[in-house]
């Protein structure tokens, strides 16, 4: 892997992209937005890559932001404001990627960290993780759309006790209020979340994959009546080009 | 009753059943949609339907949509009426959701009793039934796109629905198929029975719950007949 910003390390592997958040040994955020989205979606377009895998390097995925850079923060006054939404619209930017996304997360995984992972569309963990918003024993609240994030895959009482109670949770817990998708064992995260993306993604054109994400994202954004007209429409283009036709230029 | 070549109905004390014709593995061909619309038209009129049960004939379920027919329907390669062209499919997708949209907003339980292989549009059309059950044979799937497809007829929002965006991401780009047990683990099913009894489980359980049936209420009818059977 090689470093492309700061505490940010990248690699190409069979046209999937892999993220690497380093700064060793817990992989604290210096800033929400640890890598610009101009360079994400540059790295992203550069190799064709057609999907990617978030991980921490190290022992740990992240353990969010630290106090100082929280503190330091603060001190640039209005600028703070600017800086927040930077870090909101990377992780819209990785919500709304079309490609898939899985965060493999080992190790410690909290606040800013958490709500990365939660940007991501799979979760894949080891069973030594642990998950957490510690947020609230700071007597702040997680701001990168954690709470959101959170509740859109969890129920009510579980995401107060995570972001009011700042329950500390582990891997087996978090399968069960669906913060992951799928536990495996500490040594298989690489291997298994490689495996997956490629099972997903090879061979399959990038535009399959780009219609197959904007199905799945108009399911839960648009009417379902508006999202199946889309739908209609994906699937023609599609058929048309298998079929042999060529690119419609009547659109 | 209007005879159809790819779908037998028949109304036997107030539950229709409707069973996929054309084993082995009752594909679903153009013909078959076309008289499945025409069902479903003829099913809305129908005063003393109380439930229906959709099957497949023989040992599947079915295989799903009959790929060369749908893409004979973006054209034949001449350039003329191309833009007619683009529309035929069009239509048969529209179609062929307001027919499957039929079923779901139905006010009569509609279930979907499947045996073997369900893949494809097969799987689209039980999904939008209000309850699934299938035998411990069942084979599912959603292999749009290793023919460099998307469903077409919902398929996603569906699967995402039961099993979450994870899941059903995963499924549909893999295209992989899958066994009950997995169905079952993702909600994509409401059951497995002995392949033998899926479909008298079916119509039993159509008629336990037909004479109260509010849509929302089933959950608790489910449970019911669950523990009454085991």
């Amino acid at each position: 892997m090689k470093k492309v910003h700061r505490h940010i390390q990248w690699e190409v592997s069979k046209n999937i992209g892999i993220l690497g958040l380093d700064n060793p040994p817990g992989n604290y955020l210096e800033s929400p937005e640890c890598i610009p989205v101009t360079l994400l979606n540059q790295l992203i377009e550069c190799e064709e890559v057609k999907a990617l895998l978030v991980i921490g390097t190290g022992k740990h995925f992240s353990g969010g932001a630290s106090r100082e850079h929280l503190i330091s923060m603060t001190q640039l006054d209005d600028k703070m404001i600017g800086i927040m939404e930077n870090g909101k619209h990377l992780l819209e930017y990785i919500e709304h990627l079309h490609i898939p996304v899985v965060a493999a997360i080992k190790g410690v995984c909290f606040g800013g960290g958490l709500e990365i992972a939660l940007a991501c569309h799979i979760r894949i963990c080891t069973s030594n993780s642990l998950f957490a918003f510690p947020e609230s024993n700071q007597n702040i609240i997680p701001g990168l759309g954690g709470i959101y994030r959170l509740r859109e895959q969890s129920s009510f009482l579980d995401t107060l006790k995570m972001v009011l109670g700042g329950d500390m949770i582990d891997a087996g817990e978090a399968l069960q209020m669906k913060l992951v998708d799928d536990i495996v064992g500490n040594d298989e995260l690489m291997g298994y979340s490689l495996s997956l993306l490629e099972k997903m993604t090879a061979g399959r054109p990038l535009k399959v994959i780009r219609y197959v994400m904007q199905a799945l994202r108009n399911s839960s954004e648009l009417s379902f009546a508006e999202a199946m007209k889309e739908e209609t429409r994906m699937f023609c283009e599609l058929a048309r080009e298998v079929a042999g036709k060529g690119m419609s230029n009547e659109e | 009753m209007r005879n159809y070549n790819t779908i037998t109905f028949d109304l036997v004390d107030g539950i229709g059943h409707i069973i996929l014709n054309q084993p082995p593995s009752n594909v679903m061909n153009l013909l078959f949609f076309r008289e499945l619309s025409d069902l479903v038209e003829k099913i809305d009129g129908m005063s003393t339907l109380k439930a229906l049960v959709i099957s497949g004939k023989g040992r599947h379920f079915s295989s799903g949509a009959q790929l060369d027919e749908l893409l004979s329907l973006v054209g034949n390669g001449e350039s003329g009426g191309k833009g007619i062209n683009n529309h035929r499919l069009q239509e048969f997708l529209d179609r062929n959701y307001r027919t499957f949209l039929f079923f779901e907003n139905l006010e009569i339980p509609v279930i979907s009793a499947i045996r073997g292989v369900c893949l494809g549009s097969a799987l689209e059309l039980a999904l939008f039934s209000h309850f699934r059950f299938c035998g411990e044979d069942a084979v599912f799937g959603l292999p749009e796109t290793t023919y460099q497809l998307i469903p077409g007829i919902g398929g996603l929002s569906r699967i995402s629905a039961l099993a979450g965006k994870a899941k059903a991401l995963e499924l549909v780009l893999r295209g992989n198929t899958f066994p009950a047990e997995k169905a079952l683990q993702y909600h994509l099913v409401d059951k497995i029975l002995p392949k033998r009894m899926v479909v008298p489980f079916a119509v039993s359980f159509a008629r336990s719950i037909m004479s109260n049936y509010r849509k929302g209420k089933s959950v608790i009818y489910l449970n019911k007949i669950t523990m009454i059977h085991e």
